[in-house]
């Protein structure tokens, strides 16, 4: 079968990859993995949402932008560590996000979807801006001893923090997956997402799932904000390129597909990364998610043609 | 030909427009300058708007038409005024390119992608160091028309007046039914012979060439860009803010929104230095839940009376 | 040659197959009735014709010219033209833009002989007052737009899709006499997607029935009403 043969060949050319880049800069995987591991934990909270409630937060990287600013002030003013910070602030970040969807997401559900991207737009602006006045442009940081934890393997050494990132993506998505499939609450989820109109018509109440996965989803993006901080400096601005890169991970997965985000992230730090791995082309890295989405919508639109 | 009163208020309106400089100082006439490059690109938001398109790659356009106008210049010894006509046509090409890729798709895909815009030509002029002068940009030897302030500012009036021609024309001729129709449904669009995809990538090439060319004019006014001036989000935020608070959908609106706003902007900077843009933003979701139409939209309902039926930004019946 | 050919027409969606091996032709002057139990599969038929839809598998030919994977707004300038099961009028644009629309980009009209011969068809429909806002429409003068909009196309073959759900008998009647004359005098072939069976008998030469996307009968109404097969569909016949 043409498909099966197809699928043979893709999972041979990718394991040749795999070997060779292992074999020549094994830097390039690991830091790939890790990189793809922080992706796919912030791109799996929008996958949520798109592929329940059906609209895109443009203000995704801001709401991770805020529980991270104020995980910095929890930790600054009380001395605590991020972890245990990160369940306050994201009950925080889940409140407020749940705030912000009844006081505006909710009435724009009822207008077409580009109404809401404008929406949560001038949202991301407002919240980025507010950060500014706050707390203006200069980057903020902590320090931890446990981010520089190193391993030593043969002639290589490499910073194993980071895989803190991988383990909270799958723990995201092993999590979701036995939510919306064994849980009640999680299965009115998914019929709502599906079919919206059906799923009230047997009962379900639509609006207040919609708030709920919108907690749920700013939960998990407030946990992501608070563990964030604990490796990298933040500034009002920091949010933006993730939003771009979670909407072009979750639509290389397409929507509603949430481990797909894996494989997704997977190929885009990767490819991040070897190109960091050349000094003349680092600058370049952060173009590769947009040429990732470029290919994927035009792949998109050729098969639309051709159905 | 009927002799429309209101024609003739719009002919003594650009008159007395074109003889600011007679009365005018420098400093006005340099806010009178920033008011219409943020005027002309509202007006070319709102024109592929029309169509159901949101793009959020003004941006990206316009500091393409910057470094487009600076590097024509400075490597290719082109003509200062020509290099303006040049970056129009460079941004229409690759708007023409981009738009094939994604204009299948629309929608969110579409936005998304021109949002990333902005960052996208940012970071390829910041790495292309030789070519485009790296992160400390590019100085052109010489501000176009040696800095005149009058000839300066009738260079943006121009553009301006350009784009409010495009913005006319789209609205009295045959683009007006296609974008509209398409806008409001799809399907009864192409089932009445409208080519949905020629319309929209003529309608987003046409509005780059507008928003290149605001930026070609830029960049030859001030005579110098870097990477982070000419891909400014604000080139974005307040153009889209402009728009939807003067009234999408039409020409007036955004001409009115970027009056009110431009102004409001001058004395806003004064009063708060550090992110004063917050109103922008806050004004996009204040329009935007509760007056989708903007204030030309607003002043229409009062005319009219109580006639109208709820919001009507793009909303469709179900 | 016939104005409309279909040959094995079939619609899959991914296991559900909504239209099922349909073959008929329709003739140039003739009102056809394209009836069957909800869900048979009529409006996707229309859909595929018109172009809104692609086929998974068969032949569409126009006038002998294989129109398969024609998009709609191509096969709108060939000169077909539909109505729409669930009225979508274009609200922001005024009544007469509405029909406009329909001979502007189909037909390469300049806008004011688009006006023009739309005021003519909305004449003739009895449709009145075409400056409003299509949100102070009757249903019975939405439903005319609809039929003003397809007819601006000038089109030799039209789909009106329950053009008379909702109207009273009245305004049923007027309707179904403009199609009649209209279809006469533009020598249109003409399709009728219909609930009501008074207004299939009345209105059509021969009627086609569907059923589970498959064509189960096809002739003269007072013949097919009697079909065993066609009266087991409807579970219990037809008025």
């Amino acid at each position: 079968m043409a498909n099966k043969r197809n699928a043979t060949i893709v999972v041979a050319l990718i394991t040749a990859a795999v070997v060779a880049i292992m074999v020549w800069r094994p830097t390039v995987l690991i830091y790939g993995v890790q990189a793809a591991g922080l992706y796919a934990s912030i791109a799996i909270p929008m996958g949520l949402i798109l592929g329940i409630v059906h609209i895109v937060n443009l203000a995704h990287g801001e709401f991770m932008m805020v529980a991270a600013y104020a995980t910095y002030m929890v930790c600054t003013t009380f001395g605590i560590d991020p972890f245990v910070a990160m369940i306050p602030v994201a009950a925080v970040t889940a409140a407020f996000g749940f705030v912000i969807y009844k006081l505006t997401i909710r009435q724009a559900l009822k207008a077409p979807e580009l109404n809401q991207l404008i929406l949560t737009f001038g949202l991301g602006i407002s919240l980025t801006q507010i950060a500014n006045l706050v707390f203006t442009s200069q980057t903020r940081k902590i320090s931890f001893d446990y981010v520089s934890a190193s391993v030593d393997v043969g002639e290589l050494s490499f910073g194993v923090y980071n895989f803190v990132f991988v383990l909270i993506a799958i723990l995201m998505v092993v999590g979701l997956r036995l939510f919306l499939t064994k849980t009640t609450t999680g299965k009115a989820a998914l019929a709502v997402g599906q079919n919206p109109k059906g799923a009230a018509i047997v009962g379900i109440d639509v609006d207040r799932t919609y708030g709920l996965v919108f907690a749920l989803a700013t939960a998990m993006i407030g946990m992501m904000g608070a563990v964030f901080i604990t490796r990298s400096s933040i500034f009002p601005a920091v949010g933006s390129p993730f939003t771009m890169k979670s909407f072009c991970l979750v639509a290389m997965a397409g929507i509603g597909n949430i481990p797909g985000i894996l494989g997704a992230s997977l190929l885009l730090g990767i490819s991040e990364n070897f190109l960091k791995a050349f000094r003349e082309l680092r600058g370049w890295s952060d173009i590769v998610f947009f040429v990732l989405i470029i290919t994927v919508i035009l792949g998109r639109s050729i098969k639309g043609k051709k159905a | 030909m009927k002799f429309k009163s209101s024609y003739l208020a719009v002919a003594i309106l650009a008159a007395i427009v074109i003889a600011f400089p007679a009365f005018l100082g420098a400093y006005p006439l340099n806010v009178a300058r920033s008011i219409m490059t943020y005027m002309a690109l509202a007006i070319s938001w709102d024109m592929l708007l029309r169509s159901g398109q949101i793009s959020f790659g003004i941006a990206g356009l316009f500091g393409l038409g910057s470094y487009a106008s600076a590097l024509a210049v400075l490597r290719g010894g082109m003509d200062p005024f020509v290099s303006i006509i040049f970056a129009a046509l460079l941004a229409g090409l690759v708007a023409f390119a981009l738009g094939f890729a994604i204009l299948r798709l629309r929608g969110m895909y579409f936005s998304i992608t021109t949002l990333a815009l902005m960052e996208i030509f940012r970071i390829i002029m910041q790495n292309l160091h030789d070519f485009s002068g790296g992160p400390e940009g590019v100085v052109i030897p010489a501000v176009i028309f040696n800095g005149s302030s009058t000839a300066l500012y009738w260079l943006c009036l121009a553009g301006l007046f350009i784009t409010i021609g495009v913005s006319w024309y789209f609205e009295k001729s045959k683009m007006h039914l296609a974008l509209t129709a398409i806008r409001n449904d799809e399907t009864s669009a192409r089932s009445s012979g409208v080519d949905i995809f020629r319309y929209l990538l003529f309608a987003f090439v046409i509005t780059s060439m507008l928003q290149g060319m605001m930026g070609a004019i830029q960049i030859q006014s001030y005579g110098f860009t870097t990477p982070d001036t000419a891909f400014d989000a604000n080139f974005t935020l307040l153009p889209l803010a402009m728009a939807l608070l003067g009234g999408i959908h039409s020409t007036m609106g955004p001409m009115a929104g970027a009056v009110l706003l431009g102004i409001a902007s001058e004395w806003l900077k004064l009063k708060i230095p550090y992110g004063h843009l917050v109103v922008y933003g806050i004004i996009i979701i204040i329009v935007i839940l509760f007056m989708p139409q903007g204030l030309v939209g607003l002043a229409r309902k009062l005319m009219r009376g109580s006639d109208t039926k709820g919001r009507k930004a793009g909303a469709t019946h179900e | 040659m016939s104005k409309l050919v279909t040959t094995g027409l079939t619609k899959a969606f991914s296991g559900l197959v909504a239209v099922n091996n349909v073959s008929f032709a329709m003739e140039e002057g003739e009102i056809l009735g394209i009836i069957g139990p909800n869900g048979a599969g009529k409006t996707t038929f229309i859909h595929l014709v018109s172009g809104i839809l692609m086929p998974t598998s068969g032949r569409i030919e126009f006038k002998g010219k294989d129109i398969t994977y024609a998009p709609a707004h191509v096969r709108s300038r060939l000169g077909i033209a539909r109505t729409y099961q669930l009225i979508h009028p274009l609200e922001n644009l005024k009544v007469i833009e509405n029909v406009m629309i329909g001979s502007v980009f189909s037909r390469d009209k300049s806008l004011k002989e688009a006006r023009r011969s739309a005021e003519a068809i909305c004449a003739e429909l009895g449709l009145e007052r075409l400056g409003r806002d299509t949100t102070q429409l009757s249903i019975l003068e939405i439903k005319k737009m609809e039929i003003a909009r397809a007819l601006a196309n000038e089109p030799e073959v039209l789909f009106l899709d329950e053009v008379m759900a909702g109207l009273n008998s009245d305004e049923t009647r007027q309707i179904i006499a403009t199609v009649q004359r209209i279809a006469r005098e533009r020598h249109m072939a003409v399709g009728v997607v219909e609930h009501v069976m008074g207004v299939i008998r009345e209105l059509t030469q021969r009627v086609i029935v569907l059923e589970a996307g498959e064509l189960i009968a096809e002739g003269p109404y007072e013949t097919v009403s009697k079909n065993p097969r066609v009266i087991e569909a409807y579970l219990g016949g037809a008025a």
